[in-house]
């Protein structure tokens, strides 16, 4: 969006405060959302938001709207302002970004921010006729996306991302496969092939076995890898939860506790994900070492929990967008190093034993502090015996403390997929996991689920 | 308004569609959140703008804009036509036919809740927070919110509805910790608290501050609790848990949209099919669900869904037996029955999809005690902390806060880390105790997501406490 940048400085001109933030969100998107073959739920959206944070003295208030004229900016700067006179003082206010020199970063493309309805609809009708005779489920979608923010301290910058996904999920009564797609560039997308691909994994999951519970050796493919670190890292890798005392790295910083073929990170630089200058703060984006070789190395901060924290603590950069602000600083970039499996069927030789999970669904966190989550397979859940995929499973329930899984690794492709893990609420914020498969020596199933299939 | 979204249905109109409505919706939200006794959060969010919905050759069509005024409504509509058109395929849609209305609905209020002054829903968050001071605990919070919302529909067919809806709602919960482990807990129910479809004078008698020792000195206590073990035994759900258990497994696979598979690439689908109607038994004689858009205080409570079509009390199941689906038009014309009404759209920018209103389960007769009466060895559940549920909502796995052992007839100790899985129908069946209407109670989520994108739901559940016999409690030994 043009004169995003110009917005956030007219709306912080507005305001009277000691000290104002005000972030803008432009999306412009379009979804064509198909179900068994046929488009059903195809939706544009305009739209420009504002948040306005104000602080008199040492008292905080915010307020939102998406009315741009002068009046809309006045009415939204006098809520602010009411808000923050209600507001006790908060004795660890945190400082508003100030100028900075922001990283070059990748991630907005001319001809994908060009995407019409017309051209969304033909993209999603190749991964429709790709898929042939099998009923296809899923959408693809493109977007644009602008983030300003302006402080009175000295901060304004503008970034526009661009994103696409194609999502398949190639199912009838009695078998299912999914496969996913996402890129900040049109020209790197392939619906066509994800449909296929979706097929083809369907057409190996006909007459699926029930498996006995207990804990079993796995692959894990890289959807299943990323929703599952994704749900732990919000708490285990945020600094809000380290203070809270309900992230998993409480008192264990600088140990080794996963496998030393594990390493984690959030980099929201990496040209392979969805990149990110800096965050709704206007912080600058950096890398964040969070897992090394095992060793737990940190967290993510934005400036309110860095403030909270004292002990010159900083904000990495990981401020959320004004909407899930409140759950403070999150790691939306995860991104795990690769190992040394050229491909996923060297990872199932490895495991020789096992099962192997295309994706998870639904999960639930049981206990963040020692990262017990529960869910789903879904899609695509297989046995493996010597060393070889061998018959389908039906989705099963599994119950895992995320530590043991990363526990023992015997290994991790080399390759890495950029999993997507929005599901598109609120103002567009596309974010993903860059991960590759993983092999783990535990994995808990609890029990049995229905056959793939819908 | 109308005279806004007239405009958009007349561009569609003109623009080749069949069929369009129009809404335009002005939304003011607030929530305001402290915590540990400082302010957490104070969210004061205005939007407006306008959704057309359009049929062109049988395709549906939708967009928005934020503009809501005649430019916008113009841009809408037009963008929502090419975007129908440009739909591959051919199509065939059907809507239930439906009686044009002209009408307005008003959220029944004393006090407007976005009209309490922010400084006092600030003092009544410190107020609580104040009252969970505990050592044990590391983090309290507070909530409150506030919803105002002004809805206009117009369609093609002639339906003008005009509705002015409040909502509101608070919650506070402790968490305690002593370095090894973390314990939740919270009143009146998870995430957000409890809320309704009212004015301030419901956020008061929740008496957040009233029961604030109680929570804090539960989630301390929780840390010395032994973890619930594993067995096949008969629980009790209280009724927060119930109202959970009822959104998750019999309020999402009636959904017809999910059984007819639109939902399947992100939601999921149901195990239910088209043809149980009438037949299926869901669970046992004792197990009466309904869905009621005409429940005082729901979150789901409005004059007319999002297609215009006026609210109606809907029995989905009866003494155990599926007899009705949560529809729209186009899937009640589908099935052959039902005149749709539960449509509804999250704000301006979404397109209207199948979701719950407000869905009940019935009370049956006695008190706790008394479902406590019956059972020598079980547990008694209470509050729900995590949940999940496969696609076609039939194997679930709950969590809650707390859980209390139930020997011989009576309460017992305090267990943590509860959980209990099960599959629905067979669940169900197992229902064998519902609690009497003074223990039956309504609570209000405003959690419930669907659709790509996504979108946010409000929706009640009125439940009272349950008895199910032969469940899973925790992991089955392998």
């Amino acid at each position: 969006m043009k004169g995003a940048l110009e917005l956030a400085e007219r709306a912080v001109a507005a305001a009277e405060g000691d000290g104002v933030e005000a972030v803008v969100q432009a999306e412009r998107s379009g979804f064509a959302r198909f179900a068994g073959s046929e488009v059903h739920q195809p939706t544009l959206i305009e739209n420009v938001s504002l948040f306005l944070r104000v602080i008199r003295g040492n008292r905080v208030g915010t307020a939102a709207g998406n009315r741009v004229d002068d009046e809309g900016l006045r009415a939204l700067a006098l809520r602010a302002g009411e808000a923050a006179d209600a507001a006790p003082e908060d004795p660890d206010l945190a400082t508003l970004a100030e100028a900075s020199q922001l990283p070059e970063i990748e991630g907005n493309d001319d001809e994908t921010a060009a995407l019409g309805p017309a051209e969304q609809a033909q993209l999603a009708a190749a991964a429709i006729e790709a898929a042939g005779d099998m009923p296809v489920y899923g959408f693809f979608t493109s977007g644009t996306a602008t983030v300003a923010v302006v402080t009175s301290a000295g901060f304004a910058g503008e970034q526009t991302s661009t994103d696409t996904m194609a999502l398949a999920l190639a199912a009838t009564d009695r078998v299912s496969g999914y496969a996913e797609q996402t890129a900040w560039a049109v020209r790197d997308m392939d619906p066509a092939a994800v449909a296929r691909q979706a097929v083809e994994l369907a057409g190996r999951t006909s007459n699926a076995d029930e498996l006995a519970p207990g804990s079993y050796r796995a692959v894990l493919g890289p959807y299943a890898v990323g929703e599952i670190l994704q749900y732990f890292a919000f708490d285990a890798f945020s600094g809000l939860a380290l203070l809270e005392e309900r992230s998993y790295l409480g008192g264990k910083l600088g140990e080794r506790h996963f496998d030393e073929k594990v390493s984690i990170a959030d980099d929201a630089l990496d040209p392979r994900g969805l990149p990110k200058q800096f965050d709704f703060e206007g912080v600058p984006k950096e890398r964040v070492p969070l897992v090394e070789n095992g060793v737990l190395r940190g967290a993510v901060w934005d400036s309110v929990s860095a403030a909270r924290a004292g002990d010159s603590q900083r904000s990495t950069g990981h401020a959320a967008p004004p909407a899930l602000r409140r759950w403070g600083p999150l790691p939306f970039a995860l991104s795990v190093a690769g190992g040394e499996a050229e491909s996923v069927d060297e990872l199932i030789e490895l495991v020789g034993d096992g099962i192997y999970i295309t994706r998870v669904h639904y999960l639930g966190v049981i206990e963040p502090r020692h990262g017990i989550l529960t869910g789903m397979t879904r899609d695509g859940t297989f046995r493996i015996r010597d060393g070889k995929i061998a018959e389908p499973l039906v989705n099963l329930r599994f119950t895992i403390a995320v530590p043991d899984m990363l526990t023992e690794v015997p290994g991790l492709t080399r390759e890495t997929t950029l999993a997507n893990e929005a599901a598109f609420y609120d103002e567009r914020f596309a974010y993903g996991a860059l991960v590759p498969a993983l092999a783990t020596a535990r994995f808990d199933v609890t029990g049995n689920g229905g056959p793939p299939g819908i | 308004m109308r005279a806004v979204c007239e405009e958009a249905v007349a561009a569609a109109l003109a623009g080749g569609a069949s069929y369009a409505d129009a809404r335009g919706v002005v939304r003011r939200s607030q929530l305001i959140a402290t915590k540990n006794r400082r302010v957490d959060q104070v969210d004061d969010v205005e939007s407006e703008g306008i959704g057309v919905r359009v049929l062109v050759g049988g395709a549906w069509g939708f967009a928005c804009d934020r503009r809501l005024d005649q430019t916008g409504a113009r841009d809408a509509a037009e963008r929502a036509t090419s975007f129908a058109k440009a739909a591959p395929g051919t199509h065939e849609r059907a809507l239930a036919p439906v009686e044009p209305v002209q009408g307005a609905y008003r959220t029944q209020r004393e006090q407007d809740p976005i009209d309490v002054p922010l400084g006092d829903k600030i003092a009544l968050c410190l107020a609580a927070e104040e009252a969970m001071q505990n050592a044990a605990v590391k983090v309290t919070t507070a909530f409150v919110r506030a919803m105002r919302e002004r809805k206009v529909l117009v369609s093609s067919e002639g339906t003008v509805v005009d509705q002015d809806f409040v909502e509101c709602g608070g919650g506070i919960e402790a968490t305690a910790a002593d370095g090894e482990i973390s314990q939740l807990r919270s009143y009146p129910s998870i995430h957000g608290g409890s809320s309704a479809g009212a004015g301030w004078e419901y956020v008061l008698t929740l008496g957040l501050e009233r029961e604030a020792p109680r929570v804090a000195e539960q989630a301390a206590a929780l840390l010395r609790a032994p973890i619930c073990p594993a067995a096949t035994t008969t629980v009790v759900l209280d009724s927060d848990q119930m109202a959970l258990q009822v959104h998750e497994s019999t309020g999402h696979p009636t959904e017809l949209d999910r059984v007819y598979g639109t939902e399947a690439a992100y939601a999921g689908t149901s195990f239910l099919g088209p043809d149980d109607l009438g037949s299926l038994r869901y669970g046992s004689e004792l197990m009466n669900i309904t869905a009621d858009p005409t429940t005082p205080g729901g979150l789901g409570t409005f004059g007319y869904d999002d297609e215009g079509v006026p609210a109606v009390r809907t029995a989905i199941v009866e003494a155990g037996v599926l007899c009705g689906f949560l529809t729209s038009r186009e899937t009640a014309a589908k099935l052959g029955s039902g005149g749709g009404g539960s449509m509804r759209a999250d704000g301006w920018s979404r397109m209207p999809l199948v979701r719950m209103t407000n869905l009940h389960l019935e009370p049956g007769e006695g008190t706790l005690d008394d479902l406590f009466a019956d059972v020598d060895d079980g547990v008694y559940f209470e509050t729900n902390k995590s949940w999940s549920i496969d696609d076609k909502r039939l194997n679930f796995q709950f969590g809650t806060q707390v859980a209390w052992e139930i020997k011989q007839g009576k309460r017992g100790r305090m267990l943590r880390d509860a959980t209990y899985t099960g599959v629905t129908p067979v669940f169900w069946g197992s229902l064998d105790a519902v609690g009497g209407p003074e223990t039956w109670a309504l609570y209000g989520l405003t959690n419930c997501g669907k659709g790509q994108p996504g979108q946010h739901a409000h929706v009640s559940h009125g439940a009272a406490p349950a008895r199910f016999r032969n469940v899973q409690v925790g992991v089955a030994p392998s």
